[in-house]
């Protein structure tokens, strides 16, 4: 099926913190938007917004954040979970036909002035876990870690090995948060451990940051830009929430999310005919753990790919060329973030990131504990 | 993006909100087992699944749950980490010793069960040890009358 809607202009920007407030972050995205398109907000026919109620602190959070991005007496919603989910409303808001442009904002200052971890210590069961005060995302996801490293009998190198890859690209893309010069897996080992196998840049830093994005239908798209990225296919998939019912070496929800978004997209061998791929892998062994669900690495192939240097900028099948979310992760902005990321690359945008032939990526975004649930877009040129 | 040159407003106010939540009887029932020194779990009628702790409805069959079981005091580490840091009202800050946490698949179950591991030195903790439930002498029906597991 051709899906006929694009993305046609992005802004992003992350800090660790950016020193703003909620609505200043949200103007400069997408005023900066609209100048760039050379726009003003009445062509803009319905916005998603993604902002989060727990971590603003109020309710229906949107409506502060509508003013400064122009929204007044137009159509706007919010989504609450990874952006990614949102880029898929926006794209059916325009499958409807009732709108020729949708924009989709998110914001997170989850570096500055809301912890990242308290967020997720709140998605947690109140009548159990938050009673019991043991789990937490970080040790969920060491969880993981070893379950993976385990399965395939990986040596913990291996998360040191992902991290210097990604956090190198990072350390290029100004887009990026987490900016280390020099960066060596010897330097990622020598970190400070956090849960074991884990250490701290294995894990995503508490980030501030923004992206919005404008989708147009065809007709809009060929208007308003000679370099239209369109939105081949699109899936998402949710799995069980109880960690000790899980398989946790693997991720079955994203597999799914990435059959349907590649079925649309009539992607048959992702391996062969992906060119980049965005994933959110908040923390490093997520990285190939979420590519063998998504049909782009083997089972048992991690090490052997990231030795041979295969998911590098210039590898066969570059993964996370912008640094990925080990660069920044504002919460729910970071699959947002991998959607723009992927279009400034095959749009040849992406300078020192910039990956050789781009003209099919795959986008990840996910939410939840050890990514319970997924949202998978494939974009082309 | 620069830091503006004035300063901005940071609110410091306190946001107290009180939540209650009806708990139903399945955690009644754990915890009323816990008083005896005794693990419940709940049994799906479809696929067979024992969820510890029990709760009433199956994801995968949209079934409800009815049999409550009693499972083993025994179980297998499946999983486990070595903690540094703990993380309390989102701030991670370094723990004061290491200290570990695992997931315990107990004997009836097939869920793992997050809890303390204890009795044994860090480092020495392997995955597919055996270990067994150390209860806290005086069980008052609490979730922390199970106190943490231990090898056998």
């Amino acid at each position: 099926m051709d899906i006929n809607v694009a993305i046609v202009g992005y802004r992003m920007q992350s800090a660790p913190d950016l020193v703003t407030s909620r609505e200043r972050l949200v103007f400069e995205l997408t005023r900066g938007l609209f100048d760039d398109l050379g726009i003003e907000r009445t062509d803009v026919d319905t916005t998603i917004l993604d902002s989060n109620d727990f971590m603003d602190g109020r309710t229906i959070s949107n409506v502060f954040i509508d003013p400064p991005a122009g929204v007044y007496m137009r159509d706007e919603s919010k989504v609450e979970m990874d952006a990614a989910n949102a880029v898929i409303y926006a794209c059916m808001r325009i499958l409807t036909g009732q709108y020729d442009t949708a924009m989709v904002v998110g914001i997170a200052l989850t570096g500055s002035q809301a912890s990242p971890y308290l967020y997720i210590e709140y998605t947690l069961n109140p009548t159990y876990e938050r009673q019991v005060k043991l789990l937490n995302e970080v040790n969920a996801a060491a969880f993981q870690a070893r379950s993976y490293i385990d399965r395939f009998g990986y040596s913990e190198r291996l998360l040191d090995d992902i991290a210097a890859l990604s956090l190198a690209n990072a350390a290029l893309n100004p887009n990026q948060a987490r900016r280390i010069s020099g960066i060596t897996a010897d330097k990622v080992a020598a970190s400070a451990m956090y849960y074991e196998p884990l250490r701290e840049l294995h894990c995503y830093p508490p980030t501030d940051g923004g992206c919005a994005l404008l989708l147009a239908s065809e007709r809009k798209a060929k208007e308003l830009t000679d370099k239209p990225v369109w939105i081949k296919g699109m899936g998402m998939s949710t799995e069980t929430y109880y960690l000790g019912e899980r398989k946790l070496y693997q991720s079955s929800s994203a597999a799914e999310a990435a059959q349907r978004a590649y079925e649309l997209a009539g992607v048959k061998k992702p391996a062969q005919e992906i060119d980049v791929a965005e994933i959110s892998a908040l923390f490093a062994h997520q990285e190939p753990l979420l590519a063998e669900a998504m049909g782009l690495m083997g089972e048992g192939k991690a090490e052997q790919a990231y030795a041979a240097g295969e998911t590098a900028i210039g590898g066969k099948l570059p993964i996370n060329p912008s640094g990925g979310a080990l660069g920044a992760h504002p919460v729910s902005v970071t699959g947002l973030m991998r959607v723009a990321e992927a279009a400034r690359q095959l749009r040849g945008e992406a300078g020192d990131n910039q990956v050789k032939k781009a003209e099919l990526a795959v986008v990840h975004g996910q939410d939840g504990v050890c990514a319970q649930q997924n949202a998978v877009l494939v974009l082309g040129i | 993006m620069g830091a503006p040159e004035e300063t901005y407003f940071t609110p410091v106010v306190p946001m107290d909100f009180t939540y209650n939540y009806r708990v139903g009887p399945y955690i009644t029932r754990y915890l009323d087992g816990f008083k005896d020194k005794k693990i419940l779990g709940s049994r799906c009628p479809g696929c067979g699944l024992v969820a510890v702790p029990p709760r009433k409805y199956c994801g995968v069959c949209n079934k409800v749950m009815e049999e409550m079981v009693e499972v083993g005091q025994e179980g297998t580490l499946e999983n486990f980490t070595v903690g540094h840091v703990t993380i309390e009202k989102g701030r991670l800050a370094p723990a004061e010793a290491p200290y570990v946490l695992g997931l315990v698949k107990l004997e009836e179950a097939t869920s793992a069960l997050l809890a303390r591991v204890g009795g044994i030195a860090p480092s020495e903790v392997r995955t597919g040890m055996k270990v067994k439930a150390v209860w806290k002498d005086e069980a008052a029906g609490d979730y922390d009358d199970l106190d943490h597991f231990e090898p056998v």
